[in-house]
């Protein structure tokens, strides 16, 4: 093989390992933006819409409580502000299906907001209910809680998946990284080796070429021993052939 | 010592560790399993690394002196080991730089030391390198390459003669090419009828394959967290106590028994020593266990013989956590990791062969002193032994033991309790695996400190490189 060829190969090789690393780097950080983009999109969504309903839904309770105490206008519209901010976080939710089972844990809320909703529908300020605790507490206060923790639980659903993607984004971190760590240390290899090959190959075979010409014209016979067969053979043999007509 | 020569030769084995890299690649893109890139950029660099001295290197030069040949065999080992650990280190998880590296020298010694508290949550492509870094280890990785990649027969006979001791060599009396064909032979033939038997048995093909990799080449790693004991079978574990053992056994020796040669394993006097002296262990084991309230004699039986074949043929498979066991029956199977199996078997460590030099040694030492006129020869298997043999012997032997003593203390230094670091150090410089302590059978050595870890991963080296090799190495002046 020809010395403009090793020569080649060697700068080649180096080039298509920082290649090779870079490629992989490229893939694994996309990887990431990936998982990035499911804990922002998929998750995050999810658990700011749960936080919103139980905002919603604490509302909700403070305006029952002031309907019990009579207080019907400001009541009726803390419940119709937070049933509407309820609904769209519950529109978020349910379109927003990452996990297994989320679906049915939306359902679960659903079903549990909509009974909510029938106790609270009737009228409350001028009725037997009106400053009725004993109501509230048998039949709303249960069925808020009850909520409440279908809510939390679709929540705890969103948070430990998120938890989950976000160690699995620092370990896909990890895997970025390390290919670089690796092509760093096989270049520095490669390059070393390299320097051996051309150092053993290519600078010592010249050495000994300039060597053995010196030693001619001090008058013992020429002869370089070059093991490789490429140019600097070529060279030995024409100098060869040179001295051998002189 | 002409280096690039070195490079070509080590350059020529990672292409042939490319070869099980690729394997791993197709199960990867089969299942999916997220680390095909992992196996695609290894084999790459392997095949770099691999292909590049050979553009270099001119073949007309190939022929090595010994000098050179330990140099191969020694920084072979240590390259090969280094490429092995590159798909721990990308997958991550459990595996840091130092756990890495740890696995990967245990599997290629086949120590079978693991760091890993999850072996299921490793995806299967990961598995099979793991368990294929043993099976190459298993026969050698030098040996291997000699196989499949062609070679002159002058460099051959000097890189078996330096992987091979003097006592394995002896064993053969062919020509290096034969050797090593025998050795691939025998190591092929028991590798396919133990996995065939185990999925008679009941095991998956994967890990049927996985085990029969592990067995073979006496190393130990499991596909599952539980080892052998997952399984639960009585037929599984007769299938892997019998090749366990056979694989303990100098395969000349069993080559010479299938083609019905003069020297076999029913004529040999080490193989008849080896199985009394492990029948001994598990007799005593059996009545330790059975005495101090384990369960029935049958029960105590079936888990002591396990444990007493896996532990005296270096494998390191688990049947059930001997932590908990006697500390009589510990120290029995402590002894059994010192003793390790016979020379020319895929076992690492002491080996068998050098306990019985040593004791005819000891016996040919006491006829001297009460006849000091007397000629007095030492015979292995009707053949007088060498001074020189029994001198390397000796002085291995206590070599092997200082080396012991120095690791132990360096653990304790560490931090590292007394039993789990003499039985550490122990099962790893005999390439068995388990320990006791905090290093038991069902355990494994992720607990330890990064230098302890370091450290073991060394023993195992030497385990298995045999001390002289690394010693010649480290003390050549011509690099």
């Amino acid at each position: 093989m020809k010395i403009k060829l090793k020569l080649f190969l060697g700068f080649f090789t180096l080039v298509l390992m920082l290649a090779l690393a870079g490629a992989y780097s490229i893939i694994e950080f996309t990887r990431i933006s990936t998982s990035v983009n499911a804990i922002l999109e998929d998750n995050y969504q999810s658990i700011q819409a749960t936080k919103d309903m139980l905002e919603a839904i604490e509302r909700e309770d403070s305006g029952i409580l002031l309907l019990l105490m009579g207080n019907f206008r400001e009541g009726r519209h803390t419940i119709s502000l937070s049933d509407s901010i309820f609904r769209r976080s519950l529109d978020i939710a349910r379109n927003n299906l990452t996990e297994e089972n989320e679906q049915q844990y939306v359902t679960n809320i659903e079903s549990y907001y909509t009974r909510y909703r029938s106790i609270i529908e009737y009228p409350i300020v001028n009725t037997s209910r009106q400053g009725n605790i004993e109501w509230y507490e048998t039949e709303v206060y249960p069925l808020f809680q009850d909520l409440k923790k279908a809510i939390h639980t679709l929540m705890d659903l969103n948070q430990t998946s998120m938890y989950r993607e976000a160690m699995m984004l620092k370990e896909k971190s990890k895997r970025a990284i390390m290919p670089g760590i690796v092509a760093i240390g096989a270049g520095i290899v490669f390059t070393l080796i390299f320097n051996i090959f051309i150092n053993y190959y290519l600078v010592s075979p010249i050495k000994r070429l300039v060597r053995s010409i010196r030693n001619y014209k001090r008058g013992t016979v020429f002869g370089a021993d070059i093991e490789t067969n490429d140019e600097l053979k070529e060279l030995e043999n024409s100098i060869r052939d040179l001295t051998s007509k002189i | 010592m002409r280096i690039p020569l070195i490079i070509r030769h080590i350059g020529g084995i990672l292409l042939f560790t490319s070869l099980f890299l690729f394997i791993a690649l197709i199960f990867s893109l089969i299942d999916r399993d997220g680390t095909s890139l992992i196996f695609l950029y290894c084999t790459i660099l392997c095949l770099i690394f691999g292909l590049f001295p050979m553009i270099f290197v001119p073949t007309s030069t190939l022929a090595i002196n010994i000098r050179e040949g330990i140099a191969i065999v020694v920084a072979g080992w240590f390259v090969v080991c280094l490429f092995g650990s590159l798909p721990y280190l990308l997958w991550g998880g459990e595996f840091s730089l130092v756990n890495a590296w740890f696995e990967s020298v245990s599997g290629y010694t086949t120590t079978g030391s693991s760091i890993l508290n999850d072996v299921e949550g490793l995806p299967r492509s990961l598995l099979f390198w793991r368990s294929s870094t043993h099976w190459i280890g298993g026969l050698g990785v030098i040996l291997f390459t000699l196989i499949i990649l062609p070679g002159k027969d002058s460099s051959k006979f000097v890189l078996v003669s330096t992987e091979l001791s003097e006592i394995a060599r002896q064993n053969f009396r062919e020509s290096s090419k034969r050797t090593l064909h025998i050795l691939f032979f025998v190591y092929l033939c028991l590798t396919l009828a133990e996995t065939i038997l185990l999925k008679v048995c009941g095991m998956s093909l994967f890990d049927a394959v996985n085990h029969a990799f592990a067995t073979i080449a006496t190393g130990g790693f499991s596909t599952r967290n539980l080892s052998i004991s997952h399984f639960n079978s009585i037929r599984i574990e007769t299938v892997i106590m019998l090749f366990m053992v056979l694989s303990g056994i100098n395969f000349g020796l069993l080559f010479g028994t299938v083609t019905l040669q003069n020297r076999n394993i029913f004529t040999s006097s080490i193989v008849r020593w080896f199985i009394l002296v492990l029948f001994t262990g598990i007799m005593l084991v059996t009545a330790s266990l059975y005495a101090s309230g384990y369960g029935s004699l049958w029960h105590s039986l079936r888990y002591a013989s396990f444990q007493v074949l896996s532990l005296g043929t270096t494998t390191g498979f688990a049947t059930t956590d001997t932590g908990n066991w006697p500390v009589f029956t510990q120290l029995i199977l402590i002894y059994f990791t010192l003793q390790c199996a016979c020379i020319g078997s895929t076992s690492g460590g002491l080996k068998f062969d050098r306990i019985i030099i040593f004791f005819k040694s000891l016996n040919k030492q006491l006829r001297l002193i009460r006849h000091p006129k007397a000629a007095v020869v030492c015979k292995l298997e009707n053949r007088p032994v060498s001074e020189q043999l029994e001198n390397q012997t000796l002085v291995f032997t206590v070599l092997y033991l200082l080396i012991i003593l120095i690791s132990t203390l360096a653990l304790t230094v560490m931090d590292v309790d007394l039993m789990t670091s003499f039985s550490g150090v122990t099962a790893t410089i005999g390439n068995v695996g388990p320990g006791f302590g905090e290093v038991s059978s069902l355990s494994n050595y992720s607990g330890l400190p990064a230098g302890a870890k370091i450290l073991l991963s060394l023993d195992m080296l030497i385990g298995r490189l045999e001390i002289f090799n690394i010693l010649i190495f480290f003390s050549l002046k011509n690099f």
